[in-house]
């Protein structure tokens, strides 16, 4: 550059100020564009003008308030996959994990302690509840479990109803009693909300097919889940409960990938309304979810299974219905603050789940991590959501003379310590 | 066979029925083989069946029917029935695997020598050589030029 610049023959000795503009420390003015960026035409016949179209109504869901995203991602009825959390399919919670990005951790994450298997040592104190109110607790639990089956004078339940009718009331009077007790010490229940039978949907699109036959031959299609679950009781709170494990631990986790199709599983496809509801509509301030209780259906019998040599499906069974229920309660919430499939969420959203028949509880605890699940979203998209579970763990042996024999203190514990997660 | 109410369970010690293995037409997952059953037959009848004469561990059975077409007609313009079939889908238990054999693999031709099929193959490539062009031309094609 200095052999081109031509120095005058006098040498000026005040130099004018400094000709070269890639200094460091000062920066070249920042022209606005004149003109207004130039895009694809939308009415156009062609391929780039239905990407601009796609591309102009994913900016116009963005920059809609959250009522309006829900209504337009949730408006067009197609045909799509019915999600049941609670399936009797061969390995169900390996494709559930596959349609859902999620990772399978057995057992639980730090906070909680599970109880040991038959170790007579006593398991050591819940932090913040001191021995008197933890055999309050205790006791309570007793009182729900001999209510429903010593001092009720009941018939015996009818056929396939024994769930609804004995351990419905009994669940019932649980979770009330334990989120009364625990009131004093956990300050969110004062705000919190707990729902009864309540409804939690979601709907999502997860892979893509070719479509086989019809007048949409040959195009891609992507394949639709809807989620209409109905737990028997869930714990609303008003702030968010702290993440398990950060984001970033997440990446190193593993999917399982099914390359079949989702028909196989088997799994059937309907069209109807598609609904993303967490329990309460959107203006409710209880918009977090705790906990969510679960009752297993009346045609599960363990031992039925074990008859059929089944036993390994029996904590697949639960592992999919804890799995189901949570990612669509998580991703409901992460829906109604505005997180979708295109605006992937900044914090991980986080929620429990006890599943039960009455005897065995199974504890999960499910950290959704991305709500991108689309083909178009997921190519560079190494975030997957989390899932942990227990298998299941006996309350108590049996009930004999008006006394509950072999209560299981670890499993109050860690009830307890699922209803006192705080942030 | 199916309970009746009222009735005692019937069983059958050696059953006149016979299943077909099938290649699926759509791509099934790994543990799932297909067969052709018999329409008297049940999803249980096949658990049974195969778990007892053969020794498959069997998870779970699903069965459809699936209808023969009606649709064609022969030279007397009469319709002619194709046979309606069973067809059950059976996931193995014990986290076993199956997948179809390739009952047609292709062979690779070893032509034996101074026979028919060498003298036509010679015979096949001369002509394919006389078509094509000069190679020292270099793909330039022959219109134009002497």
């Amino acid at each position: 550059m200095a052999a081109r610049t031509r120095l005058p023959l006098l040498f000026p000795k005040n130099l004018p100020p400094f000709r070269n503009q890639k200094l460091v420390h000062t920066e070249a003015a920042v022209k606005e564009p004149a003109y207004p960026p130039i895009v694809h035409s939308v009415t156009a016949k062609s391929k780039s003008a239905l990407r601009q179209k796609a591309l102009q109504h994913v900016q116009k869901i963005c920059a809609s308030p959250v009522e309006e995203k829900l209504s337009l991602v949730t408006r067009i009825q197609r045909k799509k996959f019915v999600v049941y959390p609670q399936s009797f399919a061969r390995h169900a919670d390996r494709w559930y994990q596959h349609f859902t990005k999620t990772a399978y951790i057995p057992g639980l994450p730090e906070k909680f302690t599970l109880p040991a298997g038959d170790e007579s040592s006593p398991p050591a104190a819940v932090p913040g509840i001191e021995d008197d109110a933890f055999a309050d607790l205790r006791s309570m639990v007793t009182r729900v479990i001999l209510q429903e089956h010593w001092h009720i004078k009941k018939r015996k339940p009818f056929m396939y109803r024994e769930q609804e009718q004995v351990v419905g009331p009994m669940l019932r009077n649980l979770v009330t009693g334990l989120t009364y007790s625990l009131a004093k010490h956990n300050p969110l229940f004062l705000l919190s909300s707990l729902d009864v039978n309540p409804q939690v949907n979601f709907y999502w699109r997860r892979g893509e097919r070719i479509i086989p036959r019809g007048h949409r031959r040959g195009r891609l299609e992507p394949t639709r889940f809807q989620i209409d679950d109905h737990p028997h009781s869930q714990i609303r709170i008003t702030q968010q409960l702290p993440q398990f494990t950060p984001l970033e631990a997440s990446y190193a986790a593993e999917v399982p990938e099914i390359t079949t199709a989702p028909n196989m599983m088997p799994l059937f496809r309907r069209q109807y309304d598609n609904n993303i509801f967490t329990g309460a509509k959107l203006p409710d301030p209880a918009c977090y979810g705790h906990t969510q209780f679960h009752l297993v259906p009346d045609r599960y019998h363990r031992d039925r299974m074990a008859r059929r040599q089944e036993s390994d499906q029996v904590e697949v069974f639960l592992r999919a219905n804890g799995l189901a229920s949570l990612f669509a309660w998580t991703g409901a919430q992460a829906m109604y603050q505005g997180f979708w499939n295109h605006e992937d969420v900044t914090r991980p959203f986080v929620s429990q789940a006890v599943i039960t028949d009455g005897q065995f509880f199974s504890f999960f605890c499910y950290q959704l991590n991305t709500v991108a699940l689309s083909v178009e979203t997921d190519a560079n998209n190494p975030r997957k959501n989390l899932l942990w579970g227990t298998e299941s763990l006996r309350l108590y042996e049996g009930v004999k003379d008006g006394e509950v024999v072999g209560l299981n203190d670890g499993v109050i514990k860690l009830l307890v310590q699922f209803l006192m997660n705080q942030p | 066979m199916i309970l009746t109410l009222g009735n005692p369970q019937l069983r059958i010690f050696r059953p006149n029925w016979f299943l077909t293995l099938v290649r699926p037409g759509r791509e099934q997952p790994p543990d799932t083989a297909q067969f052709r059953i018999p329409m008297e037959m049940t999803k249980y009848d096949v658990k049974n069946y195969l778990e007892k004469i053969y020794n498959v561990p069997v998870g779970a059975v699903r069965t459809r029917i699936q209808f023969g077409s009606n649709k064609k007609r022969n030279h007397l313009n009469q319709k002619v029935k194709q046979p309606d079939y069973k067809v059950a889908y059976v996931q193995l238990a014990q986290g076993q695997t199956f997948t179809f054999p390739d009952i047609y693999p292709e062979k690779d031709q070893v032509v034996a020598e101074g026979s028919m099929e060498e003298m036509q193959e010679k015979f096949m490539e001369d002509e394919k050589q006389r078509q094509k062009l000069d190679p020292r031309r270099g793909g330039v094609t022959e219109w134009f030029g002497l």
